[in-house]
């Protein structure tokens, strides 16, 4: 019988478990359009490839006595039809599954991935070579057809168009299963018990000074909460906008600011549109999740990512307006990313990894614990936003994706961007019912001069009658 | 494709009014475009079935209780009813619970009756049947019944063979009891002493290996 290898998960991938809920289930989707509609059979073919290249992506999730692992499984992934809501769960309690899942609908491929296993950087390298082995198997079939010498020829223009190099290192350094599962942490620690113990002391330091400084000041301010009705069955309500890059850009750049801040300070402004009492001196704070592979090198297709925190307070003395957020969250985005803040955080994953305290820790008291701090992280927060990019694919494979969408499950109000050529695809996600938030966010962008094309979801049992008759 | 007046937006889909503010949709060309999110039917609402079994569980629950106080006035009746009750509410959450685990839901159902057997039999005035009939027989079924299911489910070795191992370990208790002098009979204790025994030789003779492999990934620090 072959012995089945398995590896501790990482402290960091351990607080998604401990705040998965019923609808929050810490899954996110990745979505992208191609020309025809999809032929599963094909599908299922180039997902049947493309897993043999990810290991990660073999593991189910067990539980031990201190700490949550993932074991190498004999499951095979079968592609299915989009028939449960997005971002449903992945991950229950004691079932041997999968950690991911993907899905098809009408023109549209989904890859649908539990927080534990990989963030979206890392999702989006499966995601990417799915696709490519899909258009490539698409196009095999069609010249297959027409004759069967062009194909050969076809195939051979192809892999030259295809950036090889991108492709093939991502996967070397994924064949084994030891490496591949390892926490991305860890890997650039070096893994040495040296490196944990100086992490833990200088970590430990860091925050000391950290706390003093910063926990003082955020104990006067009120961060405002989006309350609201949940959805009947904890589905969580999507609106998706489409549009071109382009308008939305140059506005940005208007207000001297990126995409993303941009965005995320047209947000804030919008809640306090639908929110009068904001005005009066209340927080309004964001979550920003910020891919560590572009300030560290690796290939780790775990999460590898850092959370930064911005905020904007209204004064009620002072007019504000869009480019005051702007500059004020830009600020705040730079100082957070300075090489030397980036450290400390880095640092202090390090030593929450390596603590020997919170490894002798029973693992359900560590939930436990986990989710406190979950608990009252969320306090600390409005809502979320998270900016996947531009997404660039191989040129020959490029022109056969349309659009790319992304989204995950909501605690709060959030919303997600992702970018392809001149697409821009912003999601909209919440556990609630209530539209009037959005609405403003849209109008909002409307008023401006962006023409946006929207897509939901019905999210109650009166929206699914009502269109049938 | 559809359009909204009052928020600007073109809307995919057979949206009759607006997902965002609810205002009807102006047609702006009669072919719909679809929407990429299909119409997905609410999911079986499991809390609210869940809670209307327990409010009818517990009204028949009062209602046996009130006859049995004021009609049958027996505390023993009573004492009898109500155990029973919290014994069939324990099985059941921990079978719910541990549905996907035979192997662990057996050792949680061992310890659990066990413990209430005891404490029914405290309760009673200390006769000790549970020390000499009930606990062990709960242990020697329990194992046996552990053997069955693992091998009628067919389960992984690594997936039940540390249960295996606690279930036997559990079944050397009555050991305790029959040093203290707990029983009345000494028989079932020696019988659960001796299947437990035979089970820790078997484990250890032929699943070593994978006791040693299961507990070193399971107590990982």
């Amino acid at each position: 019988m072959k012995r089945k290898n398995w590896v501790r998960l990482d402290n960091a991938s351990n607080i998604f478990l401990a705040s998965v809920t019923d609808f929050d289930t810490k899954v996110f989707r990745l979505s992208a359009t191609l020309e025809e509609a999809i032929d599963p059979i094909l599908l299922q073919l180039a997902l049947d490839k493309n897993f043999e290249a990810y290991p990660l992506y073999r593991s189910v999730l067990r539980r031990g006595v201190f700490w949550y692992y993932l074991e190498e499984s004999d499951l095979k992934p079968q592609v299915q039809l989009d028939e449960q809501p997005p971002c449903s769960q992945l991950y229950h309690f004691d079932r041997k599954e999968l950690l991911f899942r993907v899905v098809y609908y009408q023109n549209r491929i989904h890859l649908e991935v539990f927080h534990a296993l990989s963030d979206g950087t890392g999702a989006m390298w499966f995601f990417e070579d799915l696709l490519s082995e899909y258009v490539f198997l698409q196009n095999d079939f069609v010249s297959a057809e027409i004759s069967k010498e062009s194909s050969q020829s076809e195939r051979v223009v192809d892999s030259e168009h295809t950036d090889s190099f991108i492709h093939h290192f991502r996967h070397k350094g994924q064949r084994s299963y030891a490496v591949a599962t390892q926490s991305a942490i860890r890997k650039l620690a070096g893994a040495s018990k040296t490196a944990g113990k100086f992490a833990l002391n200088y970590g430990k330091k860091a925050m000391q000074y950290e706390m003093t400084d910063k926990e003082k000041k955020k104990k006067r301010k009120k961060v405002y909460q989006i309350k609201g009705k949940r959805t009947i069955d904890n589905r969580t309500h999507v609106v998706e906008l489409n549009m071109s890059v382009q308008p939305v850009l140059k506005l940005a750049h208007e207000q001297n600011a990126s995409l993303t801040i941009y965005l995320t300070a047209l947000f804030i402004e919008a809640i306090r549109k639908t929110n009068p009492i904001v005005e009066d001196g209340m927080t309004i704070a964001v979550s920003v999740p910020v891919n560590l592979r572009q300030f560290y090198d690796s290939t780790s297709a775990r999460n590898f990512f850092s959370t930064t925190h911005l905020e904007y307070t209204y004064d009620p003395s002072e007019k504000t307006n869009l480019a005051v957020i702007c500059k004020t969250l830009k600020e705040q985005l730079q100082q957070q990313l300075s090489s030397n803040s980036l450290e400390t955080r880095l640092n202090k994953l390090i030593a929450y990894e390596f603590n020997p305290l919170t490894r002798v820790i029973f693992r359900p008291i560590k939930d436990g614990i986990l989710k406190i701090i979950n608990y009252f992280n969320n306090r600390r927060l409005t809502f979320a936003m998270s900016n996947l990019g531009s997404v660039h694919l191989p040129q020959s494979i490029d022109e056969k994706v349309h659009q790319f969408y992304f989204q995950t499950s909501a605690v709060r109000p959030q919303f997600c961007v992702i970018s392809h050529q001149d697409y821009l695809s912003i999601c909209l996600n919440s556990p609630f019912v209530e539209t009037t938030l959005y609405k403003q966010f849209v109008r909002d962008l409307t008023a401006l001069g962006v023409a946006i094309t929207i897509s939901a979801n019905k999210i109650d049992g009166l929206e699914l009658r009502g269109e049938q008759n | 494709m559809n359009y909204c007046q009052e928020c600007q937006v073109s809307v995919n889909g057979e949206w009759l009014s607006c997902p965002l503010c609810h205002q009807p949709l102006e047609k702006v060309s009669d072919m719909p475009t679809p929407n990429p999110y299909p119409d997905i039917p609410l999911r079986f609402n499991k809390q609210q079935v869940l809670r209307i079994l327990t409010s009818i569980s517990i009204a028949t629950i009062s209602i046996a209780l009130i006859i049995e106080l004021l009609f049958l006035r027996s505390p023993r009746g009573l004492n009898i009813i109500s155990f029973g009750i919290v014994s069939m509410w324990l099985v059941v959450l921990i079978i719910i619970r541990k549905r996907r685990n035979i192997a662990k839901s057996i050792v949680y159902l061992i310890i659990s009756l066990s413990l209430l057997s005891i404490y029914w039999d405290y309760v009673e005035g200390w006769s000790a049947w549970s020390t000499t009939h009930a606990v062990p027989m709960i242990c020697i079924f329990a194992l046996i019944a552990m053997y069955i299911a693992v091998r009628l489910v067919k389960i992984e070795v690594g997936d039940y063979i540390l249960y295996l191992l606690c279930a036997a370990l559990i079944g050397l208790i009555p050991a305790i009891f029959l040093f203290f002098n707990w029983v009345t009979d000494p028989v079932p204790a020696w019988l659960s002493i001796g299947l437990s025994t035979i089970m820790l030789i078997v484990t250890f003779i032929f699943y070593r290996g994978e006791v040693l492999r299961e507990l070193k990934k399971r107590m990982m620090v």
